[in-house]
């Protein structure tokens, strides 16, 4: 099994500047996405803070077991997911404290969806309302339920879904990376089948381009990358009210892989 | 803008605009709703916006508040609901709305709806609260005391019932699953049951199995008693004490 990524992320067409930021790491295979919040500069600074200190604290805990735990643990879910779960923990302190110690950047905070990858095992943690999807033969599923007073709303039984997507109040979030001393993460876990496509996405995405248009996009782009900017562009001709991020993840089975990089090779040396 | 119709036998009384303020209901002359009817207390019921929503509250009047035919000491309102009080019914009509509710949001710093923004403690905290009143209701609550479990009918596995724990069970060869199965070309991974808030929920994995008998589309909820076939295993999907 391998995974191919493909990410891109955009302004959009109204924004004066991109407060979304992302972080790869092919060899860790994890995948963290953020939107950030908060006014001038500073929703940028909250949401790369917050992916970074993700990224690092998964590097720590993975050359060294000894790398403290941050957050609850839950037994339900696996050692790696619960130290997805700590990093977000971390990240949440780190966005606090450094909010706290400069007035101005007083109340910002971001959304994150992180995504890793352990041989088939998928472990997902998420705050806020950027969304992790699965598409897996034909089907798509939203794995995260967004934090966010509209979708809380519908989940207690008071909104349809439909009222949901039509309120003004999508944008107010029920939890955020940096906004209180401590954050609730949510985590999932997923045994990846070859063939599955992953997407971690802001609200930019998911704003402007339906599920049936996300899930045709990604079934009939030649790779991951391509879906990626597709999936961008796609939002942006709906209008690209906010900032749009995806990171696209598309399970392929090895041997596939192997031959097309052998036709690649033959071409580029034919 | 939102508003409270009050009518009485069909007839239009009064329309009361909404704001930020409770508009209080009742047969003393200063609320805002004043209605001169015995049957009404003079302080009756009010309606006030909180985290968000429109709320009515009966304010311990004698003999209560209505909303669309039951009887309510504290319910959230939508468009199109009916308060009744007495004889007269109160209509909430919010068709122009959600400048009412953006107003009671905006006290957060950020002045447009469209900027991203955290709901403050109060707010979340009474949300959560409705929340988890609601969860109470739902499906999961009354097995709690409950534990999934999966008993092997036939077919080779490595233990003949298994405990569903966590978020993700595995079905299959791997070395990771929980319910092992053995034999000859048996998949690495099955069948997977995932756990959401509501229930447990069985995918596909790199077959697809069947619960009583048919093939599953997509994640597909458990019901206590199922059957489920995973190539030649058949498991019973049960809720024990």
């Amino acid at each position: 099994m391998h995974i191919q990524a493909g990410a891109r992320t955009d302004l959009g067409r109204v924004r004066k500047n991109n407060e979304d930021c992302y972080a790869i790491d092919p060899s860790l295979q994890l995948y963290v996405l953020s939107d950030g919040m908060g006014g001038q500069a500073h929703g940028e600074v909250a949401s790369n803070l917050a992916v970074q200190t993700v990224l690092t604290h998964c590097r720590q805990a993975e050359n060294s077991r000894a790398t403290p735990i941050f957050g609850e643990s839950s037994p339900d879910v696996s050692e790696r997911t619960n130290r997805l779960a700590s990093a977000i923990h971390l990240a949440n302190r780190k966005v606090f404290e450094t909010a706290a110690s400069n007035p101005e950047q007083q109340g910002m905070g971001a959304t994150i969806v992180a995504a890793w990858v352990e041989s088939q095992r998928l472990s997902i943690a998420h705050v806020g309302d950027s969304r992790a999807y699965l598409l897996r033969g034909g089907s798509m599923e939203q794995l995260t339920a967004d934090h966010s007073l509209v979708a809380e709303k519908v989940r207690v039984g008071i909104l349809t879904p439909q009222e949901a997507d039509a309120s003004e109040m999508q944008s107010v979030l029920t939890r955020a990376v940096g906004t209180m001393s401590s954050v609730e993460v949510d985590t999932d876990e997923q045994v990846l089948l070859v063939g599955d496509f992953l997407l971690l996405c802001s609200d930019g995405l998911t704003r402007m381009v339906t599920d049936p248009e996300i899930a045709s996009t990604l079934l009939t782009s030649g790779s991951a990358q391509e879906s990626a900017e597709r999936l961008v562009d796609l939002a942006n001709e709906n209008g690209g009210v906010d900032n749009v991020s995806v990171i696209v993840l598309h399970v392929v089975d090895k041997r596939e892989s192997f031959f097309k990089r052998l036709k690649i090779w033959k071409r580029n040396s034919g | 803008m939102s508003r409270l119709v009050l009518r009485f036998e069909g007839a239009l009384l009064k329309e009361v605009p909404l704001g930020t303020r409770p508009i209080t209901i009742g047969r003393a002359p200063d609320n805002d709703i004043p209605i001169d009817n015995l049957a009404v207390s003079n302080y009756h019921a009010r309606v006030y916006v909180e985290a968000g929503s429109l709320v009515v509250e009966d304010l311990n009047s004698l003999n209560g508040s209505f909303l669309n035919d039951i009887r309510v000491e504290r319910a959230m309102l939508k468009d199109g609901d009916t308060i009744l009080i007495g004889k007269h019914e109160i209509l909430v009509d919010q068709t122009h709305d959600v400048a009412l509710i953006a107003d009671e949001l905006r006290r957060a710093p950020a002045p447009r709806v469209n900027e991203t923004m955290i709901l403050d403690t109060e707010e979340r905290r009474k949300l959560l609260e409705m929340a988890a009143a609601s969860g109470e209701r739902s499906q999961l609550s009354p097995e709690r005391l409950l534990v999934p479990t999966l008993t092997v009918l036939s077919g080779r596995t490595d233990q003949k019932e298994y405990r569903i724990a966590g978020k993700l069970t595995v079905i299959g060869h791997s070395k990771m699953a929980t319910v092992r199965l053995r034999g000859w070309f048996t998949p690495e991974v099955a069948a997977q049951i995932n756990k959401h808030e509501d229930g447990y929920y069985l995918g596909r994995g790199d077959q697809v199995p069947k619960i009583n008998g048919v093939s599953i589309q997509g994640l597909t909820k458990l019901n206590d008693g199922d059957m489920i076939e995973v190539g030649r295993v058949r498991l019973n999907f049960l809720f024990r004490e």
